[in-house]
């Protein structure tokens, strides 16, 4: 009985001994929070990490193109109504609702980015590391934070501001929004150590980050949207001067899927076929509802009906316009042969490509912008005739006549229209005519039944019911 | 060690082979043996003690057995009698009256690490015993207990072979971890479905339902624990039974869908409403095709009703087949005082009734149980299986190739096979507006699905008798699990484009789960007080592979696997977890009427945050029999009357491995013009992480009358689950959009009731009668800060809602109120926008005078007010009879396949009555409850209203078998022990009011956040077999 006894006292030693051991386990296959942001290659994970952010469906990968090219006069939707795409009829109708999901999947992704950019900007000043290195990986993350705030004020008005990693579970629970001029400081500051940490150019297989002249463009961008014209002259004066960036000579290389970073670039998100999951499918999606290889190539999907460009936006475009047969097409031969009479996006189409697997990137800032921001800086400072060269650069590419002898007011026109087909489907016509205050006007007058509210988008339903200091934007709350 | 033992048992089979040839001096003797009341016993056990020799009575009671002469004596025993030792002498006539024994070998249930007098139980746990499983035909213990436990509700959630169930004990306690019980297989806690388990290897299954009787299984036990024994050897008994059955399996029920013409009317007809509502005000119905846009064209095939196609397929009878079932056993036990076997081999086979589908499996188990010494009892078993499957896939959209969808949909103007021998398709009709539809014999032609599966259970153990009633055991055990799974897509599939590239995917899962278990149990009785008491310590791994290859750019499709085309992708996962416990519970007795019963069990777990690592669970019980105080005595009336209460604490694990560590992801991105690797955090880092509480609740009441012809069990319970592991909505500021968190609480309450009795007990006619019912409540009481939780099954949208203060995963919709048939009908409404006259109204729930996503609400739930079974058996002389009888009562059914059968757009096929009974026309409003077709109807009627819901209630013969026993004379003479024949079928009649094929059917399965959506399920066969079943 004794020895027995001393066999189990063992045994029961023994398990207590293995306890805690035994029932740690971390996972294997799956890579964690453990051991992690310590090294150089750790940040650069995690920058790579949040470049990804752009291609999220709340960012570039749709809700962008919903929220700044569907809501406006440029396009609508080819796709049949029914249930599953009633949100997407609300950026048609203008009968938004606070369920509504792409407006959800923009405020969710931006944030979702900015915790990433914030985890950097940080962790990174306290891990030893060569200081170019850790100045270019910090400038890139305040590049993405300044952007991913650009957006957001500019969606939705007045947001939190994060600037930190949020680690309590209810840690936006109770997070107030910020008065926007707060977060233009942010993305000013953000900006201008951006500006003055980034490289001008990478080598060529890092190509893709963020540049200095990224940074000084949106820069430029930030302040003409302040209405602060002089200093987006003089920012945007800054980029044209760098001589790193021109004009391509035809419309379509800048489109190029061989060439994507082109000198024509200054920030894109960036794409690439395999079949790994990397590919853009902005093609396919703007290609014809339903329409299969004859728009696309074989194996390609079928078309997505999605930012189907409206008559008017065809009628826009002048006599000779060497971009629109390149942007859009109005009609498309089906498999049997048949016309089919359907407008449709082809600037982002690669022919051949597989469903969802092209190369075509997506722009988020050119150099085409930079000149008719420039200019539009110019008009605004009284500089209309100096402005007018800067715009027909631009024109005179697309094989259209310079214009001349512009008025002030002339200009804003001219150039309103000049930025709605030169940067057409690039998600830049609802920013536009919001940031001049033309929204409204430009949508009534071609019968839209827009309400004055609409110059913000509501803030999704989720988000109020879960953060007890957020408020809804004015005019939302009644439906 | 395993050659060693089955060595030994080889050696014992071959001893009592020759037992049974030995002739000399033997002696016949027979006789009856009767109860207290002079009623034949059947399956008494009569053994010559010290041998192998034995026998059991037969229906009648009687006996007989050829013993060796001399000072024999003879032992009768049967549970819940006392068994007696009657010396043989020289008589050849010994008829024994047993009387009911009142501790010692009373009716024994298994309670978790050890047994327990029923009559001491004290928790509520039910018992099947294997004869009620065993009389439906039926390879799933799944289905075999349906119907057949108070508190536990299964559902057959597909009907393919192979598929699972949902089996639920007492309600849902859970809304994001497992709510599927503990299954414990001969000790071994953990076997992940009852289908693992031969139903022919099953000595016993028990079914614990309180706290009491769950906290012995700690962090496992809050969802029940299904205990079940296989079959071990018997000294002195010995037997070879064959087991077999064959049969036919039908669907058994079809829909009536519209025919040829009626669909190119239908088509015709949605198509120029949907151009009148779509193509702008000058839009005429006699525009041409080449006007319109594609949506709503018609398809030139179809645009002359005199010229149709001339096919008129019903799809539906093209699939589904008459199919084959099949099932063989042949299992052998026996032994003696020293080493005791049972061995069983089985194969089954079974052909689906969706072609394309069936299911193989070969089963063997064996034990072995030897002394060594007289202190230590050594056993060991093995139980290993082999299934192999064909799959297609049977639930879901027909996007996804779901067999009973396409048939469902596709046109029946198209053909199976064209006249050219190629495959009837819908591809010309994508280019005229219409979607393609594969062709559904295509698909279970040219798609390959196959899974194979290795499953092994081994357990070893050693048992010591350190003192009288002081054992020690300790066991060592494990399960190995493989399986395969190879899915091949041919390039001629989906059939409605272009051929596309085959694809292929491979997976193969692995998992070893180990367990040791240590415990020591003292039994005593001192005067009136005996106590029971047991203590251990506990230590489980388990660990699992699981690994997918995916392949595509296949040049041909000549190679149906992986291998012929370029490996694209893949992926490698390994999940783990251990489990370290301590757990004890003692039994106390006093005076045979005061019972008492206290558990407690500590596990600590790796699944756990290293805040909250080990939780401890405890319980305690009290009963009162009152029928062993003597002013119930004396009212003569109850044989055993006894009130029970328990109350205690269990807990859920089922949590996920590794759930508390904030992870990383994979997030690529491309620089340099190359794809490079990236890393995200996905989700929240919590050290608190932990188990879900249960705390339990119940009163019971056991009673029987009538010299124990009727019992009667009834409990109430109350169960509130805490600390509910939640994803928790959290504010997207934080970068995430859900945090996993312990907070939510859901509360689950019953009655469960249960009669069983034998109102007829002559001795040529019998009728054993058993009845249950349970009525359970689930309501949601917190889900923390966030009110609801929307749940979709197979891209339908959120459908299912769990809300506080509801069911979980009630459905959630617009409420349907009709359809617009009068222009007053529409100017009374609230602004619908879109609706025109025909089409669906919905009910504005906020009042605001417009219908909109805000006006959904709760529109019905998929939990039952109740469930029921009930079975009987009738017995005439050598025939009986067995009927079973299911069924829900309040259960609403979401037809997700509705959205197809009644699909009102002019694209598919669907059901006659939704076409003939719609409305046109002011002039022909059909039936007033169904709306016009329309291609693209601006006011969506296919949007989920409670149009789609039904009420799922029904009462179902499950199983009816007519059994033949084989008379006693005419068995010796064919030197068997005994003999049946039956003819059974199952799933014979099902009363109900469900439209689809079976409203049991779930898209979802066990998820119970989106649980009652058939979505053009597999449903189950009514199968009819022949058995026959012959022991040696």
């Amino acid at each position: 009985m004794k020895k027995h006894l001393k066999y189990l006292a063992a045994l029961a030693m023994l398990s207590l001994y293995s306890c805690s051991d035994f029932l740690t386990l971390s996972p294997e296959t799956q890579r964690n929070v453990l051991g992690y942001y310590n090294t150089p290659s750790d940040f650069n994970n995690a920058l790579v990490g949040s470049y990804a952010t752009l291609r999220a469906s709340g960012l570039y990968g749709s809700s962008l193109i919903w929220m700044g090219e569907v809501s406006t006069d440029n396009s609508d939707y080819g796709v049949t109504r029914q249930a599953v795409n009633v949100d997407n009829y609300q950026f048609i109708d203008k009968t938004y609702t606070s369920l509504n999901s792409v407006i959800y999947a923009a405020w969710r992704d931006h944030y979702a980015g900015l915790r990433r950019v914030n985890a950097i900007i940080n962790r990174i000043q306290d891990v030893e590391m060569a200081d170019n290195l850790k100045n270019q990986y910090l400038g890139e993350a305040q590049f993405l934070r300044a952007l991913f705030y650009f957006n957001l004020v500019r969606l939705f008005g007045d947001v939190p501001l994060v600037t930190e990693e949020i680690t309590d579970p209810d840690g936006g629970a109770d997070l107030a929004r910020t008065p926007k001029d707060k977060a233009y400081e942010l993305i000013i500051a953000d900006l201008t150590s951006a500006e003055a940490k980034l490289p001008a150019t990478y080598p060529a297989a890092q190509a893709g980050r963020a540049t200095q002249g990224a940074a000084r463009g949106l820069l430029g961008k930030v302040y003409l949207t302040q209405k602060a014209w002089d200093k987006a002259a003089a920012k945007l004066k800054e980029v044209i001067d760098s001589g790193t960036y021109r004009l391509l000579p035809s419309y379509a290389d800048v489109f190029s899927f061989t060439t994507p970073v082109n000198a024509e670039i200054l920030f894109n998100v960036q794409y690439k076929s395999g079949n790994t999951g990397q590919g853009s499918n902005f093609g396919r999606a703007f290609a014809p509802w339903q329409a299969g290889a004859t728009v696309l190539g074989p194996n390609a999907g079928t078309g997505g009906g999605t930012n189907r460009p409206t008559e008017d936006m065809e009628n826009a475009y002048e006599e000779g316009d060497l971009r629109k047969p390149f942007t859009m097409q109005s009609s498309y031969i089906n498999n049997v042969g048949n016309v089919v009479n359907e407008r449709y996006v082809s600037k982002y189409i690669q022919f051949g490509a597989l469903a969802g697997d092209s190369d075509v990137d997506f722009p988020v800032l050119r150099y085409a912008d930079v000149l008719l921001m420039y200019g539009e800086a110019l008009n605004e400072l009284g500089q209309t005739e100096q402005a007018i060269s800067f715009l027909n650069q631009v024109r005179t590419r697309a094989g259209l006549a310079g214009l001349s002898g512009l008025s002030q007011e002339g200009y804003r026109l001219a150039m309103e229209q000049e930025r709605r087909v030169e940067l057409a489907f690039e998600n830049h016509r609802w920013f536009d005519l919001i940031r001049t205050d033309r929204y409204l006007t430009v949508l009534r007058s071609k019968g839209s039944n827009v309400k004055d509210f609409h110059i913000l988008y509501l803030i999704p339903q989720l988000e109020l019911d879960l953060n007890e200091a957020l408020t809804q934007n004015p005019g939302y709350s009644e439906n | 060690m395993t050659r060693k033992l089955l060595f030994l048992t080889l050696n014992t089979v071959l001893a009592m082979l020759l037992a049974g040839a030995c002739v000399w001096a033997q002696l016949n003797v027979s006789g009856t043996v009767s109860d207290e009341n002079g009623q034949p016993v059947p399956g008494v056990n009569v053994v010559e003690k010290g041998t192998a020799t034995g026998t059991s009575t037969d229906v009648d009671g009687r006996y007989r057995l050829t013993v060796t002469q001399g000072n024999t004596l003879l032992t009768f025993s049967f549970v819940g009698y006392v068994s007696q030792e009657i010396a043989v002498g020289s008589r050849t006539q010994i008829d024994v009256r047993l009387l009911p024994d009142t501790r010692q070998l009373g009716e024994v249930v298994v309670v978790g690490y050890g047994t327990q007098q029923k009559r001491d139980v004290t928790g509520s746990v039910a018992s099947v015993a294997p004869k009620d499983v065993q009389r439906i035909v039926t390879p799933r213990l799944d289905q075999a207990l349906q119907g057949q436990i108070p508190g536990v509700q299964i559902s057959t959630t597909s009907g393919a072979p192979g598929g699972n169930a949902s089996v639920l004990v007492r309600g849902i306690g859970s809304v994001s971890g497992g709510n599927e019980p503990l299954i414990v297989v001969d000790g071994f806690p953990g076997i992940s479905s009852l289908n693992a388990i031969n139903m022919s290897d099953i000595e016993s299954i028990e079914v614990l339902k309180d706290a009491s009787a769950t906290a012995i299984y700690g962090s496992r036990g809050s969802n029940g624990v299904i205990l079940i024994t296989t079959k071990k050897g018997k000294a002195g008994v010995s037997s070879i039974t064959f087991d077999t059955y064959l049969g036919l399996q039908q669907p058994a029920k079809l829909l009536k869908l519209m025919n040829g013409r009626q669909f190119a009317e239908m088509v015709i007809e949605s198509r120029n409403n949907g151009w009148l509502e779509n193509g702008g005000p000058n839009a005429k119905i006699t525009d041409p095709n080449s006007v319109r846009t594609s949506s709503y064209r018609i398809p030139v095939e179809y645009s002359d009703l005199d010229n149709l196609p001339p096919y008129d397929t019903d799809w539906q009878r093209e699939i589904f087949r008459t199919a084959p079932i099949q099932n063989y056993q042949l299992t052998a036990t026996g032994g003696n005082e020293k080493m005791r076997y049972a061995l069983s081999g089985g194969y089954f086979d079974q052909q689906g009734i969706l072609i394309a589908s069936s299911m193989k499996r070969y089963t063997a188990r064996l034990n072995v149980e030897g002394n060594a010494g007289k202190r230590l009892t050594l056993g060991m078993s093995l139980a290993p299986s082999f299934t192999s499957n064909k799959n297609i896939p049977s639930t879901g959209h027909y996007g996804d190739l779901n067999l009973i969808n396409l048939a469902w949909t596709m046109p029946p103007l198209t053909p199976v096979y064209n006249p050219d021998g190629s495959y009837g398709n819908t591809y010309y009709l994508t280019n005229e507006g219409g979607v393609g539809v594969a062709n559904p014999i295509q698909v279970a032609n040219e798609r390959v699905s196959t899974t194979s599966q290795f499953f092994m259970q081994g357990n070893a153990f050693g048992e010591y008798r350190i003192l009288d009633g002081l054992n020690l055991r300790v066991s060592v055990g494990g399960v190995f699990t493989n399986s395969k799974t190879n899915n091949f897509k041919p390039s001629t599939l989906p059939a409605i484009e272009a051929p596309t590239p085959a694809t292929a995917s491979f997976k193969a899962d692995e998992g070893i789960n180990w367990l040791n278990e240590n415990t020591l149990n003292y039994k005593k009785t001192i005067d009136k007080h005996y106590f029971d008491v047991v203590a251990g310590f506990t230590v489980q791994k388990s660990g699992s592979v699981e690994s997918t290859t995916t392949a595509t750019n296949f040049p041909d499709d000549l190679i149906q696997n992986i291998n012929g085309g370029q490996i694209t992708g893949g992926s490698y996962d390994i999940g783990e977890w251990s489990l370290l416990s301590y757990l004890g519970r003692i039994n106390y007795v006093y005076n045979d009427r005061y019972l008492l019963t206290v558990t407690a069990r500590t596990d600590g777990s790796s699944r756990f945050g290293p805040n909250r690592q080990w939780g401890v669970f405890p319980s305690f019980s009290i009963g009162w029999r009152l029928s062993e105080e003597g002013f119930i005595k004396d009212l003569g009336i109850f044989d055993d009357l006894k009130v029970r209460y328990s109350y205690g604490l269990s807990g859920n694990n089922d949590i996920g491995n590794y759930r508390y560590i904030g992870l990383l992801s994979d997030s690529y991105y491309v620089l340099g013009d190359q794809q490079v690797p990236g890393l995200i955090q996905s989700s929240f880092t919590n050290n608190n992480l932990g188990w879900e509480t249960s705390k339990q609740a119940d009163i019971g009441l056991d009673f029987s009358l009538f010299g124990n012809r009727l019992n009667f069990t009834g409990d109430y319970y109350r169960r509130r689950n805490t600390d509910m592991l939640l994803s928790k909505a959290i504010s997207s500021v934080t970068g995430f959009t859900s945090a996993w968190v312990n907070m939510g609480e859901m509360e689950n309450k019953g009655f469960e009731l249960g009669l069983s009795g034998r109102p007829v007990a002559r001795k040529d006619f019998q009728w054993s009668s058993s009845f249950n019912i349970s009525f359970n409540r689930n309501k949601v009481v917190s889900l923390g800060e966030s009110e609801e939780i929307f749940s979709s099954a197979g891209g339908r949208g959120n459908v299912s809602i769990t809300r506080v203060g509801h069911p979980i995963g009630s459905f959630y919709g617009h409420a349907f109120e009709g359809i617009f048939l009068t222009q007053s009908d529409l100017d009374g409404h609230a602004v619908q926008n879109g609706a025109k006259l025909g089409d669906m109204m919905y009910k504005d729930v906020d009042g605001n005078g417009v219908i909109n996503d805000l006006d959904r609400d709760i529109i019905g739930s998929p939990q039952p007010k109740f469930y029921y079974g009930f079975n009987n058996s009738f017995t005439y002389k050598n025939w009986s009879l067995d009927v079973l009888l299911n069924g829900t009562q309040g259960n609403d059914v979401f037809w997700a396949g509705a959205v197809f059968a009644y699909g009102f757009h002019g694209v598919q096929n669907q059901l006659a009555k939704a076409y003939e009974n719609r409305y046109v026309s002011p002039g022909q409003p059909g039936d007033g409850k169904s709306p016009r077709m329309i291609r693209g109807g601006l006011n969506n009627n296919l949007r989920y209203s409670s149009f789609f819901n039904f009420d799922g209630s029904y009462l179902r013969v499950r199983s009816a078998t007519l059994n033949y026993n084989l008379p006693q004379g005419i068995a010796q003479k064919a030197r068997l022990q005994g003999g049946r024949l039956y003819l059974s079928g199952t799933n014979l009649f099902t009363f109900t009011k469900y439209p689809g094929y079976d409203p049991e059917n779930n898209h979802a399965g066990d998820e119970m956040k989106a649980a009652g959506i058939d979505y053009a399920g597999y449903p189950p066969a009514r199968t009819i077999t022949l058995g026959l079943s012959i022991t040696f």
